[in-house]
Parts: structure tokens; C-alpha cells; sequence
């Protein structure tokens, strides 16, 4: 679950470390980067290859099936052990990344799309625009996610188009309440006023301040969101909603696996530490992200 | 004052965690007791060397005297059930709604281990030299658990009610609607069933549960009282269904009308029987093996081989069609019969059935009938064996190049194949599993197949029942007499569409054998005619091609003594079941 | 129009908190409330007449448990059973009258009235949410209240464990309960049904990401609260560290956290979908998955509008806590 997160521009979270020394030639962003935040994008790295490269990854192929090695455990052949196919596990969990991650960005962009949209227009229009936008936005707000997955799938049929519009259109008001907020604050912010008050027209004023100002901290936002959307994608092929086999998407790694946890605990197990891992990461570096563009934190 | 301090990476601690969490679930499922065999799946030798598993159950039709009682069974005690898949009414078309009709219903006759018919609320019967003519003499003295009698004026209406569109009984009209005439009450124990043309099922037929015998008034409630509320002269009374947890029935105390092959006669010994609805197959074996249920239904296959050391297993493999590919011989590129070959030779369905339910069910050849059913043609078996070579052969006979993607193409178009099939409603998840290993061996010889799960929704408003819909489709038709092939082979006309023959494979030569069948009253005449059909549809046109078995499965822990399957459908009885050694 | 979860400190300065007199923002709110249910309602009605296929076919297979086509003649008595033959603007209709007078229809395939069927089932599922609700405020407080700010190792475990949990995906982490707990170590029942056993790992698989959330929200809070003048001072007044912490801090720390927990309640309805599916647990998510595989309109519907209905109620209560907890709010 734990959807939009709120956690933006709530300043805070971790503290920044004392600076080190200047050495030459050490670009800034690397130098305030810490231990964990470097795996942290090791992990996001490595699930990206996994999306655009699998075989960079893995030499097995992820769909074939193999009747005498079904079921096993983890070896050294099979570091994530076999399915009840007899296919790698392994090989499956960075094929079915590329699904898994199509879905977490689409979704996450549809819903920021449709967020930015609708928050805008709400920030900067007059009360009765702003009212009947945010009543609008309310109404989204009251089908949870999963209602609208399975309403969706009912209509349109399981597939990635399907889940990418449920998890998107489930996320967006969140993230359309926050955009709104980011809106006014800075619409009615001191540059703003200044820059009104020298005479700026009013569009130019909202491409070059309001806009760029209200968005830079939904950048976290996003990476935090794309790692919430892959965990509601697969709860939704854990339904069995979710795209037709022989895929190996996470989702429907975890709806399979299912059946086989007392006997084969890696196939139920595996695939969700892969999710928890990359979401973890996202979580982990949008973190980090939100403290540089902040500019560190003031105690 | 605050302090700016170094925090320790919280991704290291996270993995810490991870692991921690991994090695707990590691630890546990190595030192629990139901997992730790590991002898099916976890070899590297395959998985079909399961001690005590392989299909042994040909020809077992029924499972009584499985649990035969020791000692003098002791009354009360409250059973708990654990079946599977909730049906919308509590009688009706669906295998499931017999299994629940036989609990609070009878039938006129019973079908016992063998194939035998016994006496069950009809003591005796006769029929007319001519065969159309079935009279049955009633048990006396047998009431509906509301007090209403049930007589030959009952039963009269229980056929004409099943066959009346307001409370229509689906599958009883398939099988009798065209052979049945009238019914008539000769005096309050003779019933008289007069048929247009002789029908040699019959008796099976009606041994099914979903020809229960229900009280007139149920009927006079219409088909809401029928769905909801039915009342039969069973050994228990449906008290109460919570929908989406369970149904409660309570003993029927003045039961008199158990079969002649119930274990015993009288009232069930158990006070109260809990049918409770658990889908998901771990929770449901799970919930055996901590004591919660004492008996449930379809054991899952990774679970089969532990089960059989800890509980008592029954198996009851289903007669009548089994779950076989059919093949859409009217459109698209099975329409060429040496297409159909290449497919039947191209993928190893006996291997994958085996591995799939780790040596749980059995693969049936015979893609006509289930290995159970009387008047099986054990020829069939291995008519279309593993061959890829074969299969390639044919293919390129029939015109169709591989091309650089390794599909097989002709005339620029592509060999996609579109298998559907009823996900979770029809086609379990080890049979989905069967289907995958297949569709990779498939790809192997050059077929595209494209795999569809459907719905519930989808599969039931008939939207994929068209020659357009699709190239192959996978389903079964539980029956207990091979007669049941009129009814998946009825000509498709356009007009008129028989949803089961999914091949779409009209042959009046086919259907005429098929009724000579239904109408021999020899096994010699019955092997003949129906034996010559198998053999048309599975071995010269190719138009279904046998993978494995439905079933019933129960394990039932040692202490519950009593339970078996009976022999038409694979009904779980429990009005002779009963704790053991209860204090 | 009360401010809503926007604990981004320029939204507070740019939403004012309004000086209207309490009846008529409740007017308001409850002008709003009704508008957010008739457009739930309208939506979910249109969106299921998308739906493919011939619903009176779907009825009657449903129930016979064929799967074959019918005549018009033979789908006509069902069709003016169900009101199906009325043009889809009339059955709209219809259906908003019914509504209004507290009618959700018949279900498709239990011959009952929706109303009685949620009313059955419904029951479990609040109690498993308010529950999760509950348990995931104590972890969340707890972490925070004996994490924040101490030495870095306990500091940091406690916010990483928050990140760790809240990450966790409900269907992995309740399978994982189950087959632990449940199965091996049989601690809990398996199969819950209602049994106060039976809710533990349902609940705790539904609190724990949500407290890990909560808690990731309010630490920061608490923490540039534990660094305001005041706390300072009633340290300085000799007040222990649990004392203050508990008697100051939380109370302005937890704002967006309340506002967190109306919207979480909506939420944890989705999470309670996939919940009662893992652990076969009786209660509406399990209900509405049926529901909608079996396309049963009515009941649909009806799920919708109840969640739709606690999500609204929630948001008001929240609310009222708000301003019960932050006096600058009232009035």
C-alpha cells in the first residue's frame, strides 16, 4: 500500500552529513552521497539493465520449460532456484523486471500526467474552478485502487494497458492534491508578487516561476511512485487480474508461487524480495533527491 | 541541540532485515513437518517417481469400502468440510451443486462401485420389451425432511419440473430432454417413466445427484425456493448458507432411505456437517493439516505425495469427457487434419501432465473419453505420442515453413494458434501449468500458441463460443456413461449452437453410432458402437486430443472414518462418516 | 473548505483557514459529501455498461452453469426481470432513485437484495480495517516515540525499519504470515472466519506497511517538533524525556498523520481486497472480487457506493480530530 507518499517538502528525514573536504576534481553530487544511497542506486541501476538488457543479466531464457528440473531449490545452476515449469527463476525475475518497471513508469506518468493536469488548473484557476476540480479529485480519491483495477479488467480485459491505466488513474489524485498545493504556495509566494507588481504577463510568469517552482519536488515524488505503482500492479495479477501467462511479470511470479510456498518457498519468496529490494531503492534515492534539491536540511 | 549524526546505511540494515526475514522463512519451511519430504518436485530425477501416487485408478469407479468402519461408530460431532469453488444455488447444473444435492437429497437408484446400479429409494425396477417403458417401485414411507410424502406423485413432478423452463435443470434436460416422454404415478410406490426412444444410461444417469428428488413445494417456489432453499428426504438438512464462507447442514434425525450400498442405514452419526468454501489451495490444505478441517476436497498437487503419509487419500477419477484439447476443425489452421496431427504428436502431454500434478492425476490419452468410463477404448491411449519429428514433418507437408523466428508460416500468414481456456473456473493451476509446458514445446515445432485465460464472466456470457472465437479451447464433461458423448458431439448448425462440441465437428455418422450406443442393452453392442466413435474423433479426425483427468480427491484425517466417494460423479458421502475414538 | 492532506509547509500558508461559521461549513461539507457520491455512483453505473457481452446470457449461465448462446425469446423473460430491456438512461434513473431512497437492487446472482448481502458482509471487513487502523497508529507512535533522536544506532534502525515495512506488499507479507504462523508454527488459525485469532495476522499484515507510513510521516514531524523553543524549555522545567515527548510532542506532530488516516481507511479497503483473499477471510473485499468476476452489476455498485460512503464519513471525522487537535483550527 503505503501510496502517494506525503513525504515531500516535509523537510526532514535524514540529516545531511557534515560536509566533507573539497577534492578536486569530485563532482558535488557525488561527494554528499552516501553508503547506502550508493546501493540504493546500484539496485535501481541494475533492475534498469534488467528492463532494457536482460541478457545482459542472465544467459538463461526466462520461458524454457524444462520437465525434469521443475521445482528446484536454489543451486548454483539455478541461483533462484526452477519453477514448477522447470524455468529459472532467476532469469524470469529479470525478464519480467521489463514488465514490471513498463507498468510502475507508466502508470506513474499517466497519473502525474493527469495530477499536473488537474492541479494546475485547480492552483491557479478562481475558487469555483479550484472547487469543482478538488470535489472531482475527491471522487477519485473514493475508489481505492484495487476497486478500479477490477472494475477496469471486468471491462477491458487483463493487460498491461489495463493495469497501467487502473494503477495511474488510482495514484493520481494524490499526487494531483499535492500539485495543487505546490501551486499555490508558490503563486502566492514573494518572487511571484514581485514579479506581478514589475508587470510580467501572466503566462510568462507561470511558465518561468510558478511551474518549474511548483514541480521540482514532485521529481521525488515520482521515483517514490513509480516503486508504490509496481507494488499495486503486482497485487493486482496476485488477484489473478493481471496478464495472461506464460509472463514474468513479478505479479504474476507471486500469484504462482502461491501454490507452491510449503514446497518451494523461493518462488513465492524471490519475486517479492525483488519488489520490496527496488521499491526500497526507489524510496531510498528519492529520498536523497529530495534533500539535494532542497538543499540539505537547516537544524 | 541536535546531532549531525552519521547514520549507519539503511539499505545495509534493510538487507539485514531482508535476509533475516528470507532466513526465517528458509528455516521454518525446512523444519516444518509437512514440507520437509520434499519427495515430489525437489529431485533432479523428474517428478513422476512419487511412491503410492501414480494413477492407479482405472476403472475404480467409486471409492466405498476405501473406509470401511472398525469398531461401532459413535454419534455426534460436527464435521468440518473444506470444498473449493462456491456455486450460486445449492442445486442445479453444475458438478459442484450435485456434490451438494447428495447431501440433502436421494435419488431413485444408485450407482455403486463397478458400475452396478443399486436399489436407493426405488426397490425394484422393470422395463418394457421395447425399452421405453421404466417402472420403479418405491420405498414406503420415506418423507421430505418438511413432512411432505414422497411418493410416485413426487417423483412424477420432480421429472417434469426439471425439464420446465421456469425451474430448469440444465444438465437433466441434456441428458433426457430428447428421450423423455411422460412420467406417470401408477399408486402412490409405482412410478412409471415412459421415454420416446430407448435410452440404455438411464439408470446412471438418474444415480447423479443432480436428479435428486426434491418436495413439490420446493418447485412451487420457483426457481429462487430451488436455488436457496430446496428441500429433499437426504441424510442432512441445509440449516444455513452464509454466502462466500460455508453452508451448515444438520443431521436429519428420521432419515430411512440411505442406497444399498450406504455403509450403513438410518440417520448419519455426525450432528452437524460444515461445507465451507476455501479457494486457494494452500490455505485449504492448510487448514487440514492444523486440525481446522477434518476432511477436504481436491488435494493440491504439491501437496499430494505428503498428504498420502499423513491422511487418508481418496482418489475418484471422473468418467465421462476428460480434459482434452479441442481443436477447431471448421476455422482457422486446424481446419487441415495434418495440422491436427502435428499439434497431437507436437507436444509431450503425458510428460507435462505428470510433472504439472506431480503424479496426482493421470493422463488420459483418449481424447473422447475418461479412462474410467465404461466402454472406454483402451486402444486410443497412445494414438498421438510424443514426436516432434513427426509433428515437423507434417507441418511442412501441409505447407507450413519455419520461418527466421522459428513460427511456421504459409502464404505470409503466421501459425498463431489461440488456445482459451476457463482460468480458475475450468482449468485449475497445475492444469495451467500443463498448459504452458505445452505451449513451449509447441514453439518447438513451429506453432505460435498464443495462451487466453478467460474469466468467469468472460467464459459464462458465451462470447467465445463462436468458430471465429478461437483455434483450441480445454474443457471436460463429467458423466458416468459414455453416452455422454451425444451430448459433446451434437452437430453445431449455426442456428442452433451445441455448446460443447467446441471442435464444431458435425458427423452424422458419428452421432448416429453414438445413439445406436444409447440404445444397446449389451456391453458387447455398447463397445462396439461407442468404441467406433471414440475412435472417429480422437484417432481419424483428430478433433480432441486427450491430456488428463478431472477428479475428486479428498484426505481425510485418520480419526474420521466413514467418508467415500460414491460412483457416479465422485460425490463425497458423509452420512456414514464419524469420529473415532471421540470422548 | 477544510484543508486536506497537505502537509507541505507552502500549502499551509497558501490554503487560509476559514473564519466561517461551523453550520454552514458543514453545509458545505455535506453538499460536497453528496456530490462525491452521486458521481461515484454514476461513474461505476457507466462504467459497467461497457462491460462486453449480454448480461442476460452471463445471468443465466451463471445459474445453470452452461456456457452457450440464447434466442431473444429465451433471454426476454430475464431481461424484463432484471430491467434490462429499458434504455440505459431510464435504468440510470432508476437507479439514482434508488439510491436516494437507500435501495441498491437485487444482485445478478444471489436471489437477494444488495443491501442484505453487504450488510452481512460487511461487518468483518470494518472490523479488520479499524483494527489494522489501530495497530498501525501503536507500532507507528511506538517506533517514534522510543526512536527518534536517540543514538544513532536505535534512530536509524527505527526509521529504517518504517521505510522497510511501509515498502512491503500486503499480498507478499500476508502469505509469508500465513504460512509462517499460521501453517507451521500454528500459532493462528488458518482459516480465520470472524475468531479474534482469526484477525491477528490479517490485521498485522495490513498494519504493518501502514505504520512503517504513518510512522516515515509524523518522525519528521515529531523531530522538528523535539527542536522547537518549548521542548527545550520543559526540559529545562526538569519534565523527563518520555513525559515530554509524549505530552508535547506528539500532539503537534500527529496532524498529517490524522489526515493521513482518513484517506488511509479508503485505502486500507483495497488492501482489505487482497487480505480476505490470502487469508479466506468472509468480508466485503472478498465479496467485491466475486462480484466483479461475476459481473453482478447490483452488487458492484453497491460495494462502490459503501466505500465511497466510509471514505467520505472518514475524511469528515478526520476533520473533526483535526480541529480537536489543533485549536488553531476550530471555529
Amino acid at each position: 500500500m503505503s501510496a502517494t507518499p506525503h513525504t515531500v517538502g516535509a523537510p526532514g528525514g535524514a540529516p545531511a552529513p557534515a560536509s566533507a573536504p573539497r577534492r578536486v576534481g569530485v563532482p558535488d553530487w557525488v561527494r554528499g552521497v552516501r553508503p547506502g544511497v550508493a546501493l540504493a542506486g546500484l539496485v535501481v541501476a541494475f533492475f534498469v539493465v534488467a528492463m532494457i538488457v536482460p541478457s545482459l543479466l542472465t544467459n538463461q531464457d526466462p520461458y524454457a520449460v524444462n520437465l525434469e528440473q521443475t521445482l528446484q531449490s536454489p543451486s548454483w545452476a539455478h541461483i533462484m532456484g526452477t519453477d514448477q515449469s522447470g524455468r529459472d527463476l532467476y532469469a524470469r525475475i529479470i525478464y519480467g523486471a521489463r514488465e514490471s518497471l513498463l507498468i510502475g513508469l507508466g502508470a506513474t506518468a499517466l497519473g502525474m500526467g493527469v495530477a499536473i493536469l488537474l492541479g494546475t488548473l485547480a492552483g491557479l484557476g478562481n475558487k469555483w474552478v479550484d472547487g469543482i476540480i478538488s470535489r472531482g479529485v475527491e471522487v477519485m480519491f473514493a475508489f481505492p485502487i484495487l476497486l478500479l483495477a477490477l472494475l477496469f479488467v471486468a471491462v477491458f480485459g487483463p493487460s498491461v494497458t489495463t493495469e497501467i491505466v487502473a494503477v495511474g488513474l488510482g495514484t493520481a489524485p494524490g499526487y494531483a492534491r499535492m500539485v495543487r498545493g505546490q501551486v499555490l504556495s508558490v503563486r502566492d509566494s514573494g518572487y511571484v508578487e514581485a514579479a506581478r507588481a514589475l508587470g510580467h504577463p501572466y503566462g510568462q510568469i507561470v511558465r518561468r516561476h510558478i511551474f518549474p517552482n511548483a514541480m521540482r519536488p514532485l521529481v521525488v515524488v515520482m521515483t517514490l511512485g513509480v516503486g508504490q505503482s509496481i507494488v499495486w500492479a503486482s497485487g493486482i495479477a496476485f488477484l489473478g487480474l493481471g496478464v495472461p501467462p506464460p509472463s514474468p511479470e513479478w505479479g504474476a511470479l507471486l500469484n504462482a508461487g502461491r501454490n507452491y510456498v510449503t514446497q518451494a518457498w523461493w518462488l513465492e519468496v524471490m519475486p517479492g524480495v525483488a519488489i520490496v529490494l527496488f521499491s526500497l531503492s526507489l524510496t531510498t534515492l528519492g529520498r536523497h533527491l529530495q534533500q539535494r534539491l532542497e538543499g540539505g536540511v537547516n537544524r | 541541540m541536535s546531532k549531525k549524526a552519521k547514520k549507519l546505511p539503511v539499505l545495509v540494515q534493510l538487507f539485514l532485515l531482508a535476509s533475516a526475514l528470507v532466513a526465517l522463512v528458509v528455516g521454518l519451511s525446512a523444519c516444518g513437518g509437512s514440507s520437509a519430504t520434499g519427495a515430489a518436485g525437489g529431485s533432479t530425477d523428474g517428478s513422476s517417481d512419487v511412491p503410492g501416487a501414480t494413477a492407479t485408478a482405472v476403472n475404480v469407479v467409486g471409492t466405498e469400502g476405501a473406509t470401511k468402519p472398525t469398531g461401532t461408530p459413535r454419534s455426534g460431532g460436527t464435521i468440518q468440510y473444506a470444498h473449493e469453488m462456491e456455486t450460486p444455488c445449492l442445486t442445479g447444473g453444475w458438478i459442484q451443486e450435485a456434490y451438494i444435492e447428495r447431501q440433502y437429497a436421494d435419488n431413485l437408484v444408485s450407482m455403486a462401485k463397478g458400475g452396478k446400479i443399486v436399489p436407493w429409494l426405488a426397490t425394484r425396477w422393470t422395463t418394457s420389451k421395447d425399452h421405453l417403458t421404466w417402472t420403479f417401485t418405491l420405498k414406503p414411507g420415506v418423507k421430505f425432511t418438511n413432512g411432505e410424502a414422497l411418493d410416485a406423485q413426487a417423483v412424477v413432478d420432480n421429472f417434469y419440473a426439471w425439464l420446465d423452463p421456469e425451474t430448469l435443470n440444465p444438465t437433466v434436460s441434456t441428458y433426457i430432454g430428447e428421450y423423455f416422454k411422460s412420467a406417470k404415478a401408477i399408486n402412490p410406490t409405482t412410478f412409471q417413466l415412459v421415454l420416446s426412444k430407448p435410452y440404455a444410461p438411464l439408470l446412471p444417469v438418474i444415480s447423479q445427484g443432480y436428479f435428486g428428488i426434491l418436495s413439490p413445494s420446493t418447485y412451487k417456489g420457483g426457481a429462487e425456493a430451488v436455488c436457496n432453499e430446496p428441500i429433499g428426504s437426504g441424510p442432512f438438512i441445509v440449516e444455513k448458507w452464509t454466502h462466500g464462507q460455508n453452508i451448515t447442514f444438520v443431521r436429519n434425525d428420521n432419515y430411512n432411505s440411505a442406497p444399498a450400498n450406504a455403509l450403513h442405514q438410518g440417520p448419519a452419526y455426525a450432528d452437524k456437517l460444515i461445507w465451507s468454501y476455501v479457494n486457494d489451495p494452500t490455505t485449504r490444505y492448510g487448514s487440514l493439516t492444523t486440525g481446522q478441517s477434518n476432511v477436504i476436497y481436491d488435494v493440491p498437487g504439491p501437496d499430494w505425495a505428503t498428504a498420502q503419509q499423513q491422511y487418508e487419500v481418496q482418489q475418484y477419477i471422473t468418467p465421462g469427457r476428460p480434459d482434452t484439447l479441442d481443436l477447431n476443425t471448421i476455422n482457422g489452421p486446424f481446419k487441415d487434419k495434418l495440422v491436427r496431427e502435428a499439434f497431437a504428436y507436437g507436444a509431450d502431454r503425458r510428460a507435462a501432465t505428470e510433472s504439472a500434478f506431480e503424479g496426482k492425476t493421470p493422463y488420459n490419452g483418449n481424447g473422447a473419453l475418461s479412462q474410467t468410463t465404461p466402454n472406454f477404448n483402451r486402444n486410443l491411449e497412445d494414438t498421438w505420442p510424443y514426436n516432434p519429428e513427426k509433428a515437423e514433418q507434417l507441418l511442412d507437408q501441409a505447407g507450413w515453413k519455419k520461418n527466421s523466428d522459428g513460427v511456421r508460416e504459409k502464404d505470409g500468414e503466421p501459425l498463431d494458434i489461440l488456445l482459451i481456456y476457463g482460468a480458475n473456473s475450468i482449468i485449475t493451476n497445475e492444469g495451467a501449468t500443463v498448459l504452458q509446458d505445452l505451449q513451449a514445446q509447441w514453439k518447438e515445432v513451429g506453432f505460435n500458441v498464443e495462451l487466453k485465460p478467460l474469466a468467469f464472466a468472460e467464459l459464462f456470457a458465451a462470447e467465445y463460443t463462436k468458430p471465429t472465437s478461437y483455434d483450441a479451447t480445454i474443457g471436460y464433461w463429467t458423466s458416468p456413461t459414455a453416452g455422454v458423448m451425444l451430448i459433446t458431439w451434437r452437430p453445431w448448425d449455426g442456428k442452433e449452437p451445441n455448446a460443447y462440441n467446441s471442435p464444431f465437428y458435425n458427423d452424422p455418422h458419428l452421432i448416429d453410432l453414438i445413439e445406436k450406443g444409447n440404445a444397446s442393452f449389451t456391453e458387447a453392442e455398447k463397445d462396439k458402437y461407442y468404441g467406433e466413435a471414440q475412435e472417429i474423433v480422437t484417432k481419424q479426425e483428430v478433433a480432441v486430443v486427450g491430456v488428463y483427468t478431472q477428479e475428486t480427491t479428498l484426505a481425510v484425517e485418520p480419526n474420521l472414518k466413514g467418508v467415500w466417494l460414491e460412483a457416479s460423479q465422485g460425490e463425497p458421502v458423509f452420512s456414514d462418516a464419524y469420529f473415532e475414538g471421540q470422548s | 473548505m477544510a484543508t486536506y492532506a497537505e502537509p507541505t509547509a507552502g500549502a499551509a500558508i497558501g490554503v487560509k483557514a476559514r473564519r466561517a461559521p461551523w453550520a454552514k461549513r458543514i453545509a458545505w461539507r455535506i453538499l460536497g459529501a453528496i456530490f462525491v457520491l452521486w458521481a461515484a455512483a454514476t461513474f461505476v453505473f457507466f462504467v459497467q455498461q461497457l462491460l462486453p457481452g449480454n448480461q442476460a446470457t452471463l445471468i443465466l449461465n451463471q445459474q445453470t452453469g452452461n456456457q452457450q448462446t440464447y434466442t431473444p425469446e429465451q433471454l426476454a423473460p430475464t431481461e424484463a426481470k432484471y430491467g434490462l430491456d429499458q434504455p440505459v438512461l431510464s435504468q440510470y434513473r432508476d437507479y439514482i432513485k434508488g439510491l436516494a431512497h437507500g435501495d441498491l437492487g437485487n444482485s445478478y446472482t444471489q436471489f437477494k437484495p444488495v443491501t442484505t448481502i453487504i450488510a452481512e458482509q460487511v461487518g468483518p471487513t470494518l472490523v479488520l480495517t479499524i483494527t489494522a487502523l489501530i495497530l498501525a497508529w501503536i507500532i507507528a507512535l511506538a517506533t517514534i516515540i522510543f526512536t527518534s533522536r536517540r543514538r544513532k544506532a536505535v534512530s536509524s534502525l527505527g526509521s529504517g525499519w518504517e521505510i522497510f515495512s511501509a515498502g512491503l506488499p500486503y499480498y507478499w507479507l500476508g502469505v509469508i504470515l500465513l504460512v509462517v504462523f499460521a501453517i507451521e508454527l500454528r500459532i493462528f488459525p488458518v482459516q480465520g472466519g470472524t475468531s479474534l485469532e482469526g484477525l491477528v495476522l490479517p490485521a498485522l499484515t495490513l498494519a504493518i506497511p501502514l505504520g512503517g507510513f504513518i510512522g516515515q510521516v509524523t518522525r519528521d514531524e515529531f523531530e522538528k517538533v523535539l527542536d522547537q523553543p518549548f521542548v527545550t524549555s520543559a526540559r529545562a522545567r526538569g519534565m523527563g524525556d518520555l513525559a515530554v515527548r509524549l505530552k508535547h510532542v506528539l500532539r503537534h506532530s500527529v496532524l498529517p498523520a490524522i489526515t493521513l488516516s482518513g484517506w488511509a481507511l479508503g485505502a486500507l479497503i483495497s488492501g482489505a481486497v487482497i487480505v480476505e483473499n490470502v487469508f479466506a477471510r468472509p468480508g466485503i473485499g472478498n465479496m467485491i472480487v466475486g462480484a466483479a468476476e461475476h459481473r453482478d452489476v447490483p452488487l458492484v455498485s453497491g460495494v462502490v457506493m459503501l466505500v465511497a460512503f466510509i471514505y467520505v464519513i472518514s475524511n469528515i471525522l478526520v476533520d473533526i480530530a483535526y480541529a480537536i487537535v489543533d485549536p488553531r483550527l476550530r471555529g
